[in-house]
């Protein structure tokens, strides 16, 4: 078995979308934008009884230059919008945006003048989380759902031939067969997007 | 043979102050019962103590605008009342007068608690600004003047507390809309190079950010 296997070379194949992506998605450095009381839900996201480190991302980087993935805990008034933007714009490429909790997804309870009437007003936002304040389990679900996002995505691949459109990639997601066995039946419930 | 008999719970807790209210609240606390201030206050000042309202067991004073700051002196140096807890201001929504600036002043020794209160026009709203007898009147009288307009006579520094500098209202005045006048504070740009934002629902009217690999490079390089 061992004669015919690649593996017994000491190499495999892959493509290298998969690589880069597995590495970034498991590699993510979180800014923590913690603005009010989610910000201690992030924290404890991050101690080590939710402990994200599971997940690769305890590495809370308060240098917008070293983050890629910008968590908005709270609610954002219109002053502090304009230093939430920049910090953004400050982080490299490639990044993401999880809106955490009620009012930066929407502006929550804070139907008002002075705050905004959710994040995605002013930043690409990747992942809601409902809640006020989630509970750090929801946290890590809007985390995985990055992760996933990150994988099923190009990202080097891409490179050198910008302009031209590409097919969707499938999804890498267990698929349903049917009972006579050929039909794919697209999985309901959570991940049906 | 005895039998066990139950007891009484007994608290052993006892209040510092005990009730001291009147009727309209029995639970009012003695801090508050301060008619020997308002005697006081009344002798010195005379006709420049216009009211006492006494309700819940609590005194509140309201005094002519233009003396207060010798008020608030003589509560400091002559009886006692080093302690501004707070200052803030209100809108009555009135004809006349119709803004209000209140000072809760503490007695630290003797556990007493004073309110104050001036009322000022609509027209020109000023209130003399008591920094330079309790300093930490400071920020609350910037925050009356942010938040109502209210200007405070020989503050030092009267900057907005919380809006940014070149918005142009108040905002807890009674007749400023609840969710802001449109295009007075704006957002940020959608990407780093465009304008400020003026609408404050560009998500709700169609504009998304676009993502950062998504954004059209700058013909500008800095």
């Amino acid at each position: 078995m061992a004669n015919d296997s690649s593996l017994s070379e000491g190499f495999l194949t892959t493509r290298v979308d998969a690589v880069v992506n597995w590495a970034r998605s498991n590699s993510l450095m979180p800014m923590p934008m913690g603005l009010s009381c989610c910000a201690i839900e992030m924290m404890a996201f991050a101690a080590p009884k939710y402990d994200v480190a599971r997940f690769g991302s305890e590495a809370m980087r308060f240098s917008p230059r070293q983050a890629d993935l910008m968590i908005v805990a709270g609610w954002v008034s219109y002053k502090m919008a304009h230093t939430i933007r920049r910090v953004w714009d400050q982080m490299a490429d490639p990044k993401w945006c999880i809106a955490m909790g009620a009012c930066a997804s929407t502006g929550g309870m804070h139907r008002c003048y002075g705050v905004v009437q959710g994040v995605d007003n002013f930043l690409p936002v990747d992942v809601y989380v409902p809640g006020c304040p989630p509970r750090p389990e929801a946290l890590i679900h809007a985390l995985m759902d990055i992760q996933e996002k990150i994988r099923n995505e190009y990202s080097v691949g891409q490179d050198g031939d910008f302009g031209t459109d590409h097919p969707a990639i499938a999804p890498v997601r267990p698929k349903v067969l049917s009972p006579s066995g050929d039909d794919v039946i697209t999985p309901g419930g959570l991940y049906n997007q | 043979m005895a039998t066990k008999q139950p007891r009484t719970l007994s608290f052993h807790f006892q209040p510092a102050d005990s009730a001291a209210g009147d009727d309209a609240n029995p639970h009012a606390k003695k801090t508050t019962l301060v008619d020997d201030t308002v005697a006081a206050l009344k002798q010195e000042f005379g006709d420049d103590v216009l009211e006492v309202v006494q309700y819940a067991g609590e005194r509140t004073v309201r005094v002519t605008t233009a003396r207060i700051v010798d008020i608030c002196r003589f509560l400091r140096d002559n009886l006692g009342f080093t302690y501004l807890c707070d200052l803030g201001g209100g809108d009555r929504f009135t004809e006349d007068e119709r803004f209000e600036v209140h000072y809760n002043i503490v007695n630290m020794d003797a556990g007493k608690r004073i309110r104050i209160k001036v009322r000022t026009e609509e027209e020109s709203p000023v209130v003399p600004s008591v920094t330079s007898v309790f300093p930490a009147a400071d920020w609350n009288e910037r925050e009356a003047w942010d938040m109502f307009g209210i200007r405070f006579e020989g503050h030092e520094d009267l900057r907005r507390m919380f809006m940014p500098e070149d918005f142009e209202y108040h905002p807890l005045r009674k007749e400023f809309p609840l969710l802001g006048i449109p295009g007075s504070l704006p957002l940020p740009p959608q990407v780093p190079t465009g304008e400020l934002t003026l609408d404050p629902f560009p998500r709700a009217h169609g504009s998304i950010p676009p993502n950062s690999f998504d954004e059209v490079e700058s013909e500008e390089e800095n």
